[in-house]
């Protein structure tokens, strides 16, 4: 349990008075009284486009309130930018690294701040050095600060961040999901760092999908709906299930949807497979009907399996048999026309133009389907992407709008309705929950439980654990660029599975 | 969240943004027709459908160029080959001629030249995944470089009377050849680009090429093919170019890649990628060339022409990028 500072102790440091923020007609969020005190955690949660990135954007001066105030201190303070924000204490780390990675890890950790300087006015870089090694060391990182920042994993570059806020003399930091890229190893590492930095009267407001953190780190929770805040409450007073139907707004009665039957005939087989040094010796079998997961750490060499036998990457040895023959995939081409489909990893950058149609978006993959004599049948793509839409139920923007109006989730599922279309039989999805609030996950849960249902073979990538032992069949686990173990269903154990991905034998009163 | 603020930001651009209501062609359309009248006015004997027709013989070569430099623009692409490749052209047709091949075959051995060379760029850019700018650039040099070798300074002009069909016959002694050769030419690309599925890969390919690939879309060939297009229509340019002023030499086409960029870029293309449509070219060619031909009718002296292309190339570039950003 998080311990609770006593409220003598409690500080108020900065706060949101009555803050509305709007873009043109759209009301982003409204009327966030939102007070944050030294030594609290405080969550922020809430569904993709509830506003929380608003909020916090307010926070920290990157946009100006179109009504109410930010009050540090006591004092309402107008920031017109984020180095305002940062010149008063208040400090963002965004969820995706945001470091400069040819920089050495002491430059970033002073990027931005005055740096010390001898007399004659060049930089102390000897200070600076000491500074950024002693900052490390208070949370527990111990690297050579000269090395490139591109040279760090994920969870190491997050506390180069942390380190660079705490430089930035923070009195309040704003997590963006900040656990989003770290194994579980890191994320209980990550919370150490939290409690530490509460330890030492700094407040944290922590934005995150994830709500068992919520009750593992916080003090105080705040449910974010439709930019509105609907409730702030501590957080021991607060229950998964009672979250989940604030910030969805009805109940969710299961998140994870999926119905176990017979699995049927190998449809797919990989023996030997090598691609360079990405990964090597890679063989499985993936049946009709089953759910087969992929799991590991990030950069194990997982999306690079997929993306091989979806044509986009050589194989440098090994045999891919499809239904018994073998089969020689080397384009995305030739991937569709062997039945197989992909909802890849990054659904903005490879699994959607994002200027293009919601409509547009999910016919594109399979556009030739669509046409008459050479040109597009537009009243054939309307109506099959009509269907489509209801079936994986896009909702939020017409289907003549651009996918980018969507929420995250409602694009993911655009990204399905894409694979979909040309009706494979095996569906290779990379991380198919990524950054998608829990009502799309959910549905998208139903989305690959129906597939397999109908016979369809699904491979799954998945870096979150949870979905792993609830949805798939049997999982592969890989580590470095290999298989090294497999487990079936009836053998799903978080702890044995986690500590095969990351090749250590795991204490589980530490797990 | 990045949904919020694209609807913030698409409803901020309806209130800002002036063209949204009517289309960015439309508007280029009306200032063409304003263009039009305006010069009719201030200049006594400049309006006459006989003149304006006839005017038109001048735009025709670079307005081929212009409809295939819209296909690469919008692949996020660029050529900038395309005046020295129709040089090329040129002095392939001439002195294949003179050197005694039959003036159709010559003719056709040049408009291949032409095909030969933009698939040239295209195979440049994608085999070697280099930038067209880089690559253009350098052939722009080498296809220049072969022409002045080839002519070696000197031109070709004994051409047998019928060859003038192609530059200057006009049907009803009204409209040129070229002209409606043009049409037909814009109504196609029109088709390719809005309503085949190779028109809706060339603007994912300047949107997001990654995507594009995972999609199945053939990247590469689909980039050899606009290059390998507009090769085509350099060709047919080069013909008409050659029949037009009745000679071969090596200087041909000087300048003409940064015309059609203009003209393109005018017509409402980002120079980036992702958007731009085969009307909005057509009008950014009226306008520019109608606004060259009326100056040069007034009297204005020949060289505001370039300074006008560079100017309207500048104010393309920022008005695109500028409603882009309230979009």
């Amino acid at each position: 349990m998080p311990d609770v500072s006593s409220p003598s102790s409690r500080r108020l440091l900065c706060a949101l008075r009555n803050v509305s923020k709007h873009f043109g007609n759209i009301q982003a969020c409204q009327d966030i009284d939102l007070e944050l005190y030294s030594g609290e955690v405080v969550a922020v949660v809430g569904e993709n486009g509830a506003g929380k990135s608003t909020v916090s954007k307010c926070l920290y001066g990157l946009y100006s309130p179109s009504r109410g105030h930010v009050e540090v201190n006591g004092k309402p303070v107008a920031f017109r930018n984020a180095s305002d924000g940062e010149k008063a204490g208040i400090v963002m780390i965004p969820q995706e690294l945001d470091l400069f990675p040819e920089l050495s890890v002491v430059e970033n950790i002073w990027m931005g701040l005055e740096r010390p300087r001898y007399w004659h006015g060049a930089f102390n870089s000897s200070a600076m050095e000491r500074r950024a090694r002693q900052l490390l060391h208070q949370l527990g990182l111990i690297v050579d600060v000269t090395t490139p920042a591109k040279l760090l994993s994920a969870a190491n570059g997050k506390l180069v961040e942390v380190a660079r806020a705490l430089n930035a003399n923070a009195q309040v930091i704003i997590m963006d999901e900040p656990t989003a890229s770290l194994t579980e190893r890191e994320v209980s590492n990550l919370f150490s760092v939290v409690r530490a930095l509460k330890r030492s009267n700094v407040a944290v407001l922590y934005i995150t999908h994830r709500l068992e953190e919520v009750f593992e780190v916080c003090d105080r929770t705040v449910v974010l709906r439709d930019g509105k805040m609907i409730s702030d409450r501590p957080a021991d007073q607060e229950t998964e299930a009672g979250l989940v139907k604030k910030m969805v707004g009805r109940p969710v009665e299961q998140l994870f949807v999926r119905h176990f039957h017979e699995i049927g005939d190998v449809v797919l087989e990989v023996e030997g497979l090598h691609s360079g040094s990405t990964f090597q010796d890679v063989s499985f079998q993936l049946h009709k009907g089953e759910i087969l997961g992929i799991s590991g750490l990030i950069g194990a060499g997982r999306s690079e399996i997929v993306e091989t036998l979806f044509g986009l990457r050589d194989r440098t040895a090994g045999t891919i048999r499809l239904h018994g023959e073998v089969a020689n995939i080397s384009c995305v081409r030739e991937a569709f026309d062997h039945g197989i489909g992909m909802v890849p990893e990054e659904r903005r950058t490879l699994g959607l133009i994002l200027p293009f149609s919601v409509k547009n978006n999910v016919t594109f993959s399979s556009l030739l389907r669509f046409t008459r004599g050479i040109f597009i049948d537009t009243a054939a793509e309307d109506k099959f992407a009509e269907k489509a839409a209801r079936e994986v139920t896009i909702v939020g923007a017409g289907l003549d709008d651009p996918v980018s109006a969507l929420s995250g989730g409602n694009q993911q599922k655009v990204v399905v309705a894409k694979a979909l279309a040309r009706n494979p039989r095996i569906l290779i999805l990379d991380e198919p929950t990524r950054g998608v609030d829990i009502g799309a996950k959910s549905e998208i849960y139903r989305i690959i439980d129906g597939l397999a249902k109908q016979g369809h073979a699904v491979l799954m990538v998945s870096s979150e654990l949870n979905e792993i032992l609830a949805m798939c069949d049997r999982t592969l686990v890989m580590r470095e660029g290999r298989l090294v173990s497999s487990f079936d269903r009836k053998d799903f154990s978080p702890d044995e599975i986690g500590s095969a991905a990351a090749g250590v034998a795991v204490n589980p009163s530490v797990a | 969240m990045t949904g919020n603020n694209t609807r913030a930001a698409r409803a901020g651009g309806l209130l800002t943004n002036p063209f949204s209501k009517l289309g960015r062609t439309t508007v280029l359309a009306i200032i063409f027709v304003l263009q039009i009248t305006l010069t009719s006015l201030l200049v006594p004997g400049y309006f006459s459908v006989w003149g304006l027709l006839d005017a038109s013989r001048a735009f025709v070569e670079v307005g081929f160029i212009s409809l295939a430099m819209t296909l690469i623009i919008i692949t996020g692409g660029i050529d900038l080959s395309v005046g020295a490749l129709l040089a090329l052209v040129s002095v392939t047709i001439g002195f294949s001629y003179q050197a005694g091949l039959p003036l159709g075959a010559a003719c056709a051995l040049g408009v291949l030249v032409g095909v030969a060379g933009g698939t040239l760029n295209g195979l440049i850019t994608t085999y070697f995944r280099l930038h067209p700018l880089v690559v253009t650039l350098g052939t722009f040099a080498l296809f220049r470089g072969i022409a002045f070798a080839v002519s070696d300074a000197d031109a070709v002009s004994s051409f047998p009377r019928w060859f003038s069909f192609f530059g200057q016959y006009k049907f009803g002694g009204m409209v040129p050849a070229q002209l409606v050769l043009l049409g037909i030419c814009a109504v196609i690309f029109w088709l390719l680009l809005a309503k085949t599925p190779f028109g809706r890969y060339v603007y994912a390919l300047g949107h997001n090429p990654t995507a594009s690939r995972f999609s199945g879309v053939a990247t590469e060939k689909v980039t050899v093919a606009v290059y390998a297009i507009m090769g085509l229509m350099v060709g047919l340019a080069g013909l008409i170019h050659t029949s037009r002023i009745f000679s071969a030499r090596g200087n041909a086409g000087f300048g003409l890649e940064l015309v059609a960029i203009a003209i393109v870029v005018m017509g409402g293309a980002r120079i980036l990628g992702g958007s731009g449509t085969i009307w909005g070219t057509v009008v950014g060619l009226l306008i520019l060339s109608y606004l060259q031909d009326g100056l040069s009718f007034a009297g204005v002296r020949g060289d505001i022409g370039l300074t006008i292309i560079g100017f309207a190339l500048i104010l393309g570039v920022f008005l695109n990028e500028n409603i882009q950003k309230i979009r």
